[in-house]
């Protein structure tokens, strides 16, 4: 019996993608290089390891967080992050009593500099309508259970300013690097659904 | 239209495209302030939610003046004017069943705005 081999056609959405891009560049509104540096930025230049470097130093450098706080933009361009969704940066700190989320109800904006592309939950329709009407039911979905007497802000992204959530530094990292604290914050922490742990799994004051 | 080229890519990405201008304009509203969103249903493009349309909230800060969407999208003028941080409880927006300690930030531009009259 022989084997036949059958290339399968790719999917809908991946055919309606490559339509797309055939016919950008044929009409000449788009420059095949420059999708790729586009793709190559997002993919492999740009992402939350930007944001975790924002955070580190803001947690190992009192002087740093309190330029970041007052003016993010500034602090967060020291560190050559700027351009593209982050022209204007807020920064919300999470303490013991505050725990900051952000969320775009109208689309999905997104601080790019800092945290790169949003990932495809931040863009989908139950997560940014139920952010802002149920966020202890949604952080508990992503595993985080807050207790009744910490106040959630959400932050609602739908105008010009573009949130990064300052989680609350691990207890027990006193003598952290600014690389070792970095390599703790994740993407989620800083959009506001996770907390950042320490190696041994502690986090903040609140949980 | 011309292509965005290979050779402008980078720069034209880490240039961005700030909607804020220098343009000074009053601010109709300072922090502290209560405020409540316009009734407004317009039939194209707005950034004010239809969530937080006639609820009252306190401006937590300015933000400085930015191009208004509503009428810049349209061709119809930039209609600078001032973004404000504002904050609604989480109570005023959804009902008893929200967290009395709650709160939505939401940044609103001074056309959506009217003083509360609470």
């Amino acid at each position: 019996m022989s084997k036949h081999r059958h290339t399968e056609p790719p999917s809908d959405l991946v055919l309606r993608v490559k339509a797309l891009e055939s016919l950008l560049l044929e009409k000449g509104l788009v420059d095949a290089a420059a999708l790729d540096i586009l793709i190559d930025t997002y993919e492999n230049k740009v992402g939350p390891r930007n944001g975790a470097k924002v955070v580190a130093r803001a947690w190992a450098d009192p002087a740093y967080k309190t330029r970041l706080l007052a003016d993010a933009t500034t602090a967060i361009a020291e560190f050559g992050f700027v351009g593209r969704q982050g022209e204007d940066m807020l920064v919300v700190e999470n303490t013991p009593g505050i725990h900051n989320l952000t969320v775009c109800t109208l689309c999905s904006c997104y601080p790019w500099p800092v945290l790169g592309l949003p990932p495809v939950w931040y863009k989908a329709a139950p997560y940014r309508s139920r952010a802002v009407h149920d966020p202890r039911g949604v952080l508990r979905e992503f595993g985080l259970e807050l207790p009744e007497d910490v106040e959630i802000r959400v932050w609602d992204s739908t105008a010009e300013l573009r949130y990064l959530v300052l989680p609350e530094r691990p207890t027990g990292t006193e003598s952290f690097s600014e690389d070792e604290l970095a390599s703790l914050v994740t993407r989620d922490a800083m959009i506001g659904v996770a907390k950042a742990t320490a190696p041994d799994g502690t986090a903040g004051a609140n949980t | 239209m011309p292509a965005l080229l290979a050779k402008d890519t980078t720069a034209q990405l880490r240039k961005g495209g700030s909607a804020r201008v220098a343009t000074e304009v009053p601010a109709k509203f300072a922090p502290g302030d209560r405020v409540v969103v316009r009734n407004l249903n317009p039939p194209g493009h707005t950034r004010a939610p239809r969530y937080i349309r006639c609820k009252t909230g306190t401006i937590d800060r300015d933000h400085g003046v930015f191009v208004f969407p509503d009428t810049h999208a349209h061709g119809k003028g930039s209609s600078p004017q001032h973004v404000y941080s504002v904050r609604f409880a989480a109570r005023e927006v959804w009902g008893n069943d929200a967290s009395p300690r709650d709160a939505i930030y939401i940044d609103l531009w001074d056309d959506y705005l009217d003083p509360s009259q609470e």
